[in-house]
């Protein structure tokens, strides 16, 4: 009963944690201010964490062998509620405690808040999380999504003013979502009298299109918005930002992916592919090109928005907008290749994503800044940092020989041999958005001059090296030899009733194109060493600072700033710097709050607060009473 | 294709082959250039000079180890691109990897380099690399939407089966020829990915000092002088195996690439330098609605 | 100046011969010889076509061009900028200002001659000397490159105290970054004095 298992050991984790941190005395700033007894609390539930996810994360190695085994939950409303691992929920359960567990190790040393409960929100997210994955109908699929939303929300808030303002941002965007679901799950039960996904499909099949339509508005558009797609991206940035750096890695990795599993799950299971295609309105516009129109869209435009930031969870944060969109396309597509890329992409995403995120926690932890106009030059001292950023945004760019290739790849030639000219033309746009504003990152940070302020600051510790390291060794590893993760999709896609991909150790199979990344990746060290070779046979080098630099003559020292780092990219910023000022979409999402506003201001004249005011409504409701009930009688 | 001796003697030669190719290029580039000019020029293998003399340098000078390995990955990124892309008796390496792999590796180089400069720690250094990267989004976008329009005329992604398919039907069946938009447009990108003017900004020695050159010098500008070399030979192979046909022995080969070289040098002489949003903006408006225009023929059945 | 002749190799020899078919220059445009320069680059005299290319920073440049008179001001800059180039490196001193002052031979604000400062190579006589003669001198500097006789940047190494004194005695303490007993060393550069 492994499955039961890891539903209930995030749920015990919670309650322990939650116990500890009370007993601790803490639950006051957040911050950790003062008590002692808060701090053995902190250490208590960092161990309990530890090994709670560590046990998680074996039962998940586990859980495979018991993939199509129902659990029978609880009993709400007289609904039983079922959960049970399917292929793909396996594929995300695997995902999420990995990526969870390397994310506690890495907070044991990251994370400078005392954070009280910020393991208690890890656990009760994981608990979310897995729910939603293996939920076996939809009752319980709603009903931890509305857990999972929570959690996040409680995750998200620990921190500054400015993460507790945006996290209710995310929280507003989150609700309106769920509700539209709920309705959504309302409307799928009425017409099937089960929650079931089996019947639910079965009922589907005799919708007309108006309940067709109402019907996918009210289920696939709340998952559009969980995954952060254009236009309903807006409560991404400040809430990701805002939060602690290991979370904003740990969020962007997984939390965001819950919305594709939603997709997938409504698109294949629920509503499946022939159904989905019969809300057309030409023979080539239909929802699933619309879909992926706005999956085109969510690739560009957060990857240029991402350009301009000079903070650097900010960029990614953008950039984890942008990415969603491969996997959208990807899914929408509904090809062979594009499936599977798109399943491929959340993995390798999430890898470098959050190596890229660790490895930014590990300068935050150290210069304790993330403005990339103020860093610089760190390479020589933090050079750890340097190869997991390096590694993260060789993997995020898409460049062989590192795993974000793959899924692109599979993802570009599903697009170009199904028919979508432009939206590969606006994917390869988003790659070399991508390359410029990563490159701005690692330049900003780690490359140019070093600040003389940071001329003391030393390499992280173990503890936060290993996460980094492991996922760089994931990164190439999955790179070289995608063929190890790739059987996993091939039986996702069969489970879904899709042609499988044709998958080898080293990329596809030869009828599926040409690519085979170990002859890449062995052709990379082979060009690499030829490269040393060259090197070689010039002379002998010294190594200089970089006082000793070109300046047209002028001696440098540390009171000149000879560093470029402010508006890297001024030509782009020429080009597009009025739309980047104001976007149109954050200037309807501001029309919409002063409309609400103003909304809430015209309310304010009923409800005025005075007591004057109820008094005279009292009176006047009892008199109006008596009037009706002497008149009626 | 298998692995034997013929397979191992090329992988050892073809880089000397394309750096004398590239060498000849070169020389050729700075005589034709004089010679608009009305002045003689240097001799044919001046490059040759110019990589021997920087390689022998007694003293070099280097901002650390990403400064180093960074060149390596330079030259290193542009051979390996070089093994990709198929030539007339070597297509080895198009069964591992098809033009998408090869436009990411176009990449590589550039992003070593990039990081290499940036460990130099000069300003003119990274502000060369941020036009070098900005330069990017101008061209690539013509450049891939021409080559996704072929893809999707002959139904694969295969550089090697286009080349085969040109060759099989003659001239008739040239890129150039059946989509002269896709064409035209790809040339024009090309002279924006090969970096000569009117989109030459990377190295701009009058605004930033030479750009990523900078703090390059004796064997590290050499090695960028030998990937320049090779980077041009590779480039203008991909525009020919695309849009020309192809080759089928080397002699055609070196003829076309002369041809098109000569193309861009044209050019190249007579224009000073645009500015970086200007190229960029040329880059969008020009050849980007002229890729498209010939893409959507594609997609309607035309052409 | 004195002619250094070294043992060599054969395949110095041939070194030779392949290097000095290229030369990257760097002008240090002081003064007034900036203006002979476009006349040799252009068409009429093209000094391209002995492979002489201009270059940008110290770090790509084989010749620092000198062209006219130092004040004590510029001179600090020309020993850093000579001092950041890569060796084999040559300095030309190109005008009768560097030679012997020139036209400011008694004024208080240049320096007289260049070879106190750091090593020449070649001087070009002339105020300012033609296109011709320009040409002339660097044929001569190809030459002795090719013979193996231009090794004067050996003898900032070897005879680095010399300099350092002159160079202290007019503008006191500079910071190149650059240690030039380390380097003698990492290097290994040793000449042979005549």
């Amino acid at each position: 009963m492994v499955t039961l298992y890891l539903l209930i050991l995030p749920l015990a984790g919670l309650l322990l944690t939650t116990l500890v941190a009370i007993a601790g005395g803490a639950g006051g700033d957040g911050n950790g201010a003062g008590a002692p007894g808060a701090a053995r609390a902190l250490v208590l539930n960092k161990a309990v964490a530890l090994l709670g996810f560590g046990a998680i994360t074996a039962l998940a190695i586990l859980a495979r062998g018991e993939i199509g085994a129902i659990v029978e939950g609880p009993v709400v409303l007289g609904f039983s509620l079922s959960f049970g691992l399917t292929p793909l929920s396996w594929y995300f359960v695997m995902m999420i405690a990995g990526l969870t567990f390397l994310t506690v190790v890495f907070s044991l040393a990251s994370v400078r808040g005392g954070y009280p409960m910020y393991y208690g929100w890890l656990f009760a997210k994981t608990f979310g999380m897995f729910g939603v994955v293996m939920a076996g109908d939809l009752l319980s699929f709603f009903i931890l999504w509305e857990v999972m939303s929570w959690a996040t929300f409680f995750l998200m808030q620990q921190g500054t003013q400015e993460a507790r303002r945006a996290a209710v941002g995310y929280l507003v965007y989150a609700l309106v979502a769920s509700m539209a679901l709920f309705a959504g799950v309302f409307l799928l039960y009425r017409a099937a009298g089960s929650f079931a996904y089996a019947d639910i499909a079965g009922a589907i099949a005799g919708f007309n299109i108006g309940m067709l339509l109402l019907a996918v508005a009210l289920t696939i558009v709340p998952m559009l918005v969980e995954a952060a797609t254009y236009p309903a991206h807006w409560w991404k940035p400040p809430s990701y930002a805002a939060t602690e750096t290991a979370l904003t890695g740990y969020l962007s990795g997984i939390s965001t992916r819950i919305g594709i599993y939603g997709m997938v799950l409504f698109i294949f299971v629920v509503f499946g592919l022939e159904t989905i295609d019969r809300l057309w309105i030409s023979t080539y516009l239909n929802l699933r090109v619309i879909i992926m129109v706005l999956a085109a869209l969510t690739m560009v435009v957060p990857t240029f928005t991402a350009l301009f930031q000079h903070d650097a969870k900010r960029l990614m944060t953008w950039h984890s907008i942008g990415q969603g969109g491969y996997m959208l396309v990807g899914i929408a597509s509904g090809s062979v290749l594009g499936v599977a890329g798109g399943l491929f992409h959340v993995f390798t995403y999430l890898t470098y994503v959050a190596l890229i995120l660790f490895s930014i926690a590990a300068v935050e932890s150290r210069t304790g800044t993330t403005n990339l106009n103020k860093l610089g030059g760190l390479i020589k001292k933090m050079p750890l940092s340097f190869l997991g950023l390096l590694f993260g945004i060789i993997g995020l760019a898409g460049i062989p020989p590192m795993n974000g290739f793959v899924s692109k790849w599979l993802i570009y030639r599903s697009l170009i041999l199904g028919g979508h000219p432009f939206i590969a033309l606006a994917a390869f746009t988003a790659t070399v958005g991508t390359i410029l504003s990563v490159y701005k990152l690692i330049h900003n940070i780690f490359l140019g001059q070093l600040p003389e302020r940071y001329k003391d600051v030393r390499e992280v510790g173990p503890v936060m090296q290993i996460p980094i390291v492991i996922l760089m060794i994931t990164v190439f590893a999955t790179g070289a030899f995608p063929g190890l993760v790739l059987p996993w999709v091939a039986r996702i896609q069969e489970s879904l009733g899709l042609t499988p991909i044709a998958w080898s150790l080293t990329g596809v199979a030869p009828e599926m194109g040409q690519l085979n990344m170990a002859v890449i990746s062995a052709v990379f060290t082979g060009t690499f060493l030829l490269g040393w070779l060259i090197y070689a046979i010039g002379g002998k080098r010294k190594h200089v600072g970089q006082y000793d630099n070109y300046a047209a003559g002028h001696f440098l020292d540390a009171s000149v700033p000879y560093n470029y780092n402010y508006e890297f990219y001024s030509g782009i910023e020429h080009i597009f710097g009025r739309l980047y000022e104001r976007p149109p979409i954050k200037r309807a999402e501001a029309g919409l709050v002063e409309l609400l506003k103003r909304a809430g201001d015209f309310t304010r004249r009923i409800y005025t607060g005075h007591l004057n005011t109820y008094l005279a409504y009292t009176v006047v409701a009892v008199l109006l009473t008596i009037v009706i009930l002497k008149g009626g009688l | 294709m298998n692995f034997s001796l013929t397979v191992l003697i090329w992988i050892v030669v073809y880089p000397i082959i394309a750096f004398s190719i590239g060498v000849l290029l070169g020389g050729y580039g700075r005589k034709f250039t004089a010679r608009v000019q009305r002045r003689i020029g240097p001799p044919w293998i001046q490059p040759f000079f110019d990589v021997v003399k920087l390689m022998s340098k007694s003293t070099n000078i280097s901002h650390g180890y990403m400064h180093d390995a960074a060149m390596m990955m330079l030259i290193g990124g542009t051979v390996m691109t070089l093994y990709f892309v198929p030539v007339p008796g070597f297509a080895y390496f198009s069964q591992f990897g098809d033009f998408l792999v090869i436009a990411y590796l176009i990449l590589v180089p550039s992003l070593g380099m990039a990081l290499g400069v940036g460990e130099t720690a000069n300003p003119n250094g990274s502000i060369g690399i941020s036009r070098a990267l900005q330069m990017m989004v101008g061209y690539e976008m013509p450049f891939v939407l021409t080559f996704i329009g072929m893809a999707m005329l002959n139904g694969t992604t295969s550089m090697y089966e286009l080349i085969l398919r040109q060759q099989a039907g003659g001239i008739a069946t040239w890129g150039i020829v059946t989509n002269p938009l896709l064409g035209i447009a790809a040339l024009i990108s090309l002279q924006g990915m090969m970096n000569e003017k009117p989109f030459e900004v990377i190295v701009a020695p009058h605004e930033i000092a030479t750009g990523p050159m900078t703090e390059m010098g004796g064997k590290y500008l050499g090695m960028m002088f030998i990937q320049h070399l090779i980077a041009i030979v590779v480039e203008m192979t991909i525009y020919i195996n695309l849009f020309l046909g192809g080759a089928r022995n080397w002699l055609e080969l070196i003829v076309k690439l002369f041809a098109v070289w000569t193309l861009i040098l044209s050019v190249h002489g007579v224009y000073g330098r645009f500015r970086t949003d200007d190229a960029i903006r040329f880059l969008w408006r020009v050849p980007l609605p002229l890729a498209a225009v010939g893409v959507f023929g594609i997609m309607l059945g035309i052409g | 100046m004195e002619q250094r002749m070294t043992q060599r190799s054969a395949w110095d020899a041939v070194l030779a011969r392949l290097r000095k078919r290229s030369l990257f220059m760097l002008h240090y445009c002081t003064g007034c010889g900036a203006i002979e320069l476009p006349p040799t680059m252009t068409s009429r005299f093209d000094m391209e076509r002995l492979g002489i290319m201009p270059m940008v920073t110290p770090r790509q440049a084989d010749i620092l061009l000198i062209t006219g008179y130092l004040s004590v001001k510029t001179l600090k800059r020309v020993v850093l900028i000579y001092e950041q180039m890569q060796a084999p490196k040559y300095v030309v001193g190109f005008g009768s200002c560097t030679i012997n002052g020139g036209m400011y031979w008694n004024s208080y604000a240049t320096m007289k001659s260049l070879d106190q400062y750091v090593p020449v190579e070649l001087y070009l006589a002339g105020c300012m000397p033609r296109p011709e003669a320009i040409i002339t001198g660097f044929s001569e500097l190809i030459d002795r490159i090719g013979r193996g006789e231009a090794n004067s940047w050996k003898d900032y190494y070897e005879n680095y105290e010399f300099y350092k004194k002159n160079q202290l005695h007019l503008f006191g303490e500079i910071e190149t970054y650059q240690d030039i007993p380390a380097d003698a060393q990492k290097f290994g550069i040793t000449g042979v004095r005549a």
